[in-house]
């Protein structure tokens, strides 16, 4: 087991720079997530961690030595790619071996790690079986099971459930936790799904074009988010947000002319200010800020309204049933605290 | 509900029977004349010219065992082989490689240096035969085997990049990063998992350059002389007889010699063109 330090680091093609100077110090055993949308650079990071792509600047060190100029089968990582990326001529047993193989690990050891994996992830029966005769799931693990059986140093993992279905992808989840839990193996895992991020990581690094935009624990980040793209991005439903200013009476002076009561927050007057609540911070009530609902969606344990407040579409989350329906006039109220402010021009937390 | 009656018979389009009968049509066309060639064969010189043409008579070994008995052909027959499966061997090693290496790596300018490379194919053989002829000659090289093979690279070499870089550009990378990772090199992951996996790709492609190096006339015909001439010299030799004519019945039984090996060849390396050799690599 290793920490992973990320100093600075840059990447530019052609010139064109896609990775603008990132920090993040990743300490043993942790499992941390990378999560951003397409193009925001996570899977550029972690194939530079990896060493398939050079670093322009800066530096990336494994377990205290800089692996900058060092290839890819000397960092002692392992990695799962998003299509599996299974040796179609070779067994599963000897795809997990491949790699022990090459590290001219004695036979009769490179069959106790093997069967072991295999044990661990339940393809005992499947070792004989070439990739084209496994379903999707199964290779999924036999993807995992060739980086287990290695015992590396940091395991790295570039969206390995994406091409899963839900079902599949919520079990595979658990047990990717379960394994985490069970080897302590410092691990990096890109994801675009930010309930991924949020289920399997110690700690959510938010990345937006090229660059992190938070970095914490799961909750921390959901709770105190930095900046408006953290907000939006983690959460689902997602954050409503409502932009104005803070008027001379401290009520939010909508852009549509309309002015909400705002908790005391105590901001100057004339603030350009966003505000966001999440669905679930809002409560029915008898006073407040009123929407007509246009969309009622029960599901047993809570109901989603979608309504429009002020012109602007929002989503409630109720814990329970409700008997509003669409056309109906509600009150939401918000807690003080629960009320997150942006300033509208910085994107940044006020 | 029984299987019986959860079985359809489901209508077949219109354009299936269209399809079938387009490809038997082409195949009926690109397959008779060899037919025609290798019945000619058996003929006696009579039954060739007869009006019309009968595909009825008595079937004679004449011609190929006098052709046969021949002291050239069975060693020009030899000649061919050398030639032909050493150039395709060569070529394959050296365009696979260079057709991974346009395929993978990033190099500034690599697309217009393939196109280049494709371009060189464009050029007239008999702009190069010339050059090479002269080149061999100050060599000391005319009539050799090796300077045949090297003269068929230059053409194979082009041919084997180009179809192997686009074999190799339908692979997932992810492969080759994956055994980089497990503790290959480059090399070692190319051809370790990129070459079997691409076997069916460079058989098929070493089908294609053997034939086009068996059937190669022009610098067999300047760059050897006895030695290291090939079957189809022979044949140039046999057809452009200015003073008996051609010797049709001749023809058609080198002809047919010429066409064997290569079906045989082709029919042997076939089981090993596994179709989806690839499957299950990747997502699915």
């Amino acid at each position: 087991m290793s920490n992973v330090e990320i100093r600075d680091v840059r990447k530019a093609y052609a010139g064109h720079a896609v990775i603008h100077g990132i920090t993040i110090d990743i300490p043993d055993g942790e499992f941390v997530a990378l999560v951003g949308p397409s193009g925001c650079g996570k899977s550029t990071l972690l194939r530079m961690i990896a060493g398939l792509e050079e670093i322009t600047d800066g530096e990336i060190a494994i377990g205290g030595r800089v692996v900058n100029d060092v290839a890819p089968k000397d960092r002692d990582i392992a990695m799962v790619f998003q299509n599996y990326a299974l040796y179609p001529h070779k067994s599963v047993r000897e795809n997990m071996g491949f790699a022990l193989r090459m590290r001219r690990t004695p036979k009769a050891e490179i069959d106790t790690r093997v069967n072991e994996a295999a044990r661990i992830l339940g393809l005992e029966a499947l070792l004989d079986r070439k990739p084209r005769a496994l379903s999707g799931g199964q290779r999924q693990r036999v993807a995992m099971g060739r980086a287990i059986v290695r015992n590396p140093n940091v395991f790295l993992f570039d969206e390995p459930l994406s091409n899963l279905d839900a079902k599949l992808r919520g079990e595979m989840r658990s047990e990717l936790k379960e394994l985490h839990q069970r080897l302590g193996t410092t691990t990096v895992y890109v994801t675009h799904d930010q309930i991924e991020a949020m289920t399997l990581a110690d700690r959510v690094v938010v990345m937006n074009g090229g660059r992190v935009e938070q970095s914490g624990p799961p909750l921390e980040l959901y709770d105190r988010p930095h900046s408006l793209f953290v907000a939006a991005f983690i959460g689902s439903p997602p954050m409503n947000f409502l932009e104005g200013k803070i008027d001379a009476a401290g009520k939010l002076a909508l852009d549509t002319g309309e002015a909400l009561d705002l908790p005391a927050l105590g901001h100057p007057a004339g603030t350009a200010v966003t505000i966001g609540v999440r669905p679930e911070h809002f409560a029915l009530a008898d006073k407040g800020w009123p929407a007509t609902v246009s969309v009622v969606e029960p599901t047993g344990s809570e109901t989603q309204i979608t309504a429009r407040l002020a012109g602007r579409v929002i989503r409630v989350l109720i814990r329970g049933r409700t008997d509003v329906g669409p056309g109906d006039t509600i009150h939401l109220h918000a807690d003080p605290k629960d009320v997150h402010v942006f300033d509208t021009l910085t994107g940044k937390r006020i | 509900m029984s299987a019986a009656v959860s079985v359809r018979r489901r209508k077949v389009p219109v354009g299936h029977y269209v399809r079938v009968t387009s490809g038997v049509v082409a195949c009926l066309l690109f397959l008779f004349p060899v037919f025609w060639m290798v019945l000619t064969s058996f003929k006696m010189p009579r039954d060739i010219f007869t009006t019309p043409p009968t595909l009825f008579f008595t079937p004679t070994l004449e011609t190929y065992i006098s052709y046969m008995s021949r002291a050239d052909i069975p060693y020009r027959m030899l000649n061919t082989v050398i030639v032909a499966f050493g150039s395709a061997f060569i070529s394959i090693i050296a365009g696979s490689m260079a057709g991974y290496a346009l395929a993978r790596i990033r190099l500034r300018g690599a697309g217009m240096l393939g196109a280049l490379i494709l371009l060189s194919r464009g050029v007239p053989p008999i702009a190069l035969a010339v050059p090479m002829f002269l080149v061999a000659r100050s060599l000391g090289l005319t009539d050799k085997h090796i300077t045949l093979i090297l003269a068929y690279c230059t053409f194979l070499i082009p041919y084997v990049m180009w179809l192997m870089r686009g074999f190799f550009m339908a692979l997932p990378k992810e492969l080759e990063e994956s055994a980089m990772i497990d503790g290959c090199t480059r090399f070692g992951a190319f051809f370790r998992i990129i070459v079997p996996i691409s076997l069916p790709g460079i058989l098929s492609t070493m089908i294609f350059s053997v034939i086009l190096a068996w059937e190669e006339l022009l610098f067999a015909l300047v760059l050897t002389n006895r030695n290291a001439s090939t079957i189809p010299v022979s044949i140039a030799g046999i057809a452009g007889d200015s003073v008996n004519g051609a010797n049709w019945g001749a023809l058609t039984a080198v002809g047919t010699l010429t066409v064997v090996p290569v079906v045989i060849f082709a029919l042997l390396v076939q089981k090993w063109l596994i179709q989806g050799l690839a499957d299950g690599a990747t997502k699915g």
